[in-house]
C-alpha cells in the first residue's frame, strides 16, 4: 500500500488547476512512474473513490479530488458517495 | 512587556460566509451571525495592537512529506486562501502584515517553555484562518501572527499536549519585550465529517458538539482532554480534531472557564460555538 502516493496525486489535482485537467485528459500519463500499487492506480484511473476509501486514502482529500475529476453524473455521485463507502466504515488514514 | 487582553474562539465552516450571506438564512444562521458580530465587537473593544491566530492548514501546503505539528509563520505579510478554495467556496480573501518582531520572540522564548514550533519564511493562511479573520476583524488593519496546527494528518499531537502549548503560549506572551496588547483568536469546530459515511450538511454528531461546549464552558480541562481522543473525535467525525484548537485555548485561559460561550445548530451546517475569555476585565487574573 501507498496512501502517501495516492494522497499526493489527490493533493496535487486538488491545488492546481493545470494539473487537474493534465490528469483528467489522460491519468494514466500522468500517473507513470509514480510509485503506486495497480489496485490503486486502478482506483485512481476509474475514479473509484470507494476502493480508495478502503485503501485509506485521506477521506478530506478524497472528498475534494473527487468531486472535481468526476466525469460522470454528479446527482448520481451525490447520491451514492456515502453509501459506497459506507460498508468499509472508517478505514485507517494515517499515512 | 505585553499584554494578553482577549481569548477567542470561533469556527472556519467555509460555507458559513456564503449562508449568511444568502438568500433567507434559517434562524440558527442568523443567530450564530449575531454571535460573531459581538465577538467582532468584543475583539475591537479590547484594542489589540497583535492577534496571535491558531488555526490549521488543510493540507494545502503542510502535508505528509513535511508535516509541522506547530509552526509559526513568521513572513512579513501573510494572504490567504488557497485558488482553489476562493473557486469552490467563493470566501473572501485576507491579507494582514504580520508581527514580525513578536513572531521571533514567541520562537525564542518557546523552548524554555517546553515548546520547540517549526517555522516558515514563506507560507499561505488557508480558509481556516481567512474565514475567522474576515469576521473578527473585516478592517484587515492589524498585523497577525500565525500559529499552524496540524489537526489533519494522524498522528496528530492529543489533547493534552494542545492544553499545554496553550498554557506556555501564555507565559511567552507575558515575557514578550514588546509592550504590546496581544489578541488571540483560535480557528476550529466541532464535530464534523467530510469525505466519510456521515457526512451530511449539519453537525456529524450534536451530542459530542453539545458535551464539549458545556464542558469548554464550565472549564473542565481534565475531562475535555480525557474525552477529546483521537478514537472518540473520529467516531464523531472525521475532521473532529479541529476542535483541539479550542482545547488550545483552554490552557491559554490557565483552565479558566470562558467568559461567554454557546454554539448554535443550524440544520443547513455544523454546529457554530463561540467562547471568549476577556483577560483584562479582571475575570482571570
Amino acid at each position: 500500500m501507498s496512501k502517501y502516493q495516492v494522497d499526493k496525486v489527490m493533493r496535487e489535482v486538488i491545488l492546481d488547476m493545470k494539473t487537474a485537467n493534465a490528469f483528467k485528459a489522460d491519468t494514466e500519463k500522468f500517473l507513470a512512474g509514480r510509485d503506486l500499487t495497480e489496485e490503486e492506480r486502478n482506483a485512481l484511473i476509474d475514479i473509484d473513490y470507494a476502493t480508495l476509501y478502503r485503501l485509506g486514502a485521506h477521506p478530506f482529500l478524497l472528498n475534494g479530488f473527487t468531486r472535481l475529476v468526476w466525469k460522470g453524473d454528479r446527482a448520481a455521485l451525490n447520491a451514492e458517495y456515502r453509501k459506497k463507502i459506507a460498508p468499509f466504515g472508517y478505514p485507517d488514514f494515517s499515512t | 512587556m505585553a499584554k494578553l487582553v482577549e481569548i477567542m474562539g470561533i469556527t472556519h465552516s467555509p460555507n458559513f460566509p456564503g449562508q449568511i450571506a444568502g438568500p433567507d438564512p434559517e434562524p440558527a444562521i442568523v443567530e450564530a451571525a449575531r454571535d460573531y458580530e459581538l465577538m467582532r465587537k468584543r475583539m475591537a473593544g479590547c484594542r489589540p495592537d497583535v492577534l496571535v491566530v491558531i488555526a490549521s492548514d488543510h493540507l494545502n501546503q503542510f502535508f505528509m512529506d513535511n508535516m509541522p505539528a506547530f509552526l509559526i509563520g513568521k513572513a512579513p505579510k501573510a494572504e490567504g486562501p488557497f485558488p482553489h478554495e476562493l473557486r469552490t467556496f467563493g470566501i473572501a480573501p485576507y491579507r494582514a502584515d504580520i508581527d514580525v518582531d513578536v513572531a521571533r520572540s514567541l520562537l525564542q522564548l518557546a523552548p524554555k517553555m517546553g515548546v520547540d514550533f517549526s517555522f516558515s519564511d514563506e507560507f499561505r493562511i488557508d480558509h481556516a484562518f481567512t474565514v475567522p479573520l474576515n469576521f473578527i476583524r473585516p478592517e484587515m488593519d492589524l498585523p497577525i501572527v500565525p500559529i499552524f496546527t496540524n489537526v489533519m494528518a494522524p498522528p496528530i499531537p492529543p489533547a493534552r499536549r494542545f492544553y499545554e502549548l496553550g498554557n506556555a503560549l501564555r507565559k511567552m506572551i507575558a515575557e514578550l519585550p514588546a509592550d504590546k496588547r496581544v489578541g488571540v483568536l483560535s480557528s476550529g469546530h466541532l464535530a464534523i465529517e467530510i469525505g466519510g459515511p456521515k457526512e451530511g450538511r449539519s453537525s456529524s454528531d450534536p451530542e459530542f458538539d453539545r458535551r464539549m461546549m458545556h464542558l469548554v464552558g464550565s472549564g473542565d480541562v481534565e475531562t475535555v482532554i480525557e474525552e477529546a481522543t483521537w478514537d472518540r473525535m473520529m467516531a464523531s467525525g472525521n475532521v473532529t480534531p479541529g476542535f483541539l484548537n479550542f482545547v488550545l485555548l483552554m490552557g491559554l485561559a490557565d483552565g479558566k472557564p470562558p467568559s461567554v460561550s454557546g454554539v448554535r445548530f443550524p440544520k443547513s451546517k455544523g454546529s457554530v460555538p463561540y467562547m471568549a475569555w476577556d483577560v483584562e476585565a479582571g475575570v482571570l487574573p
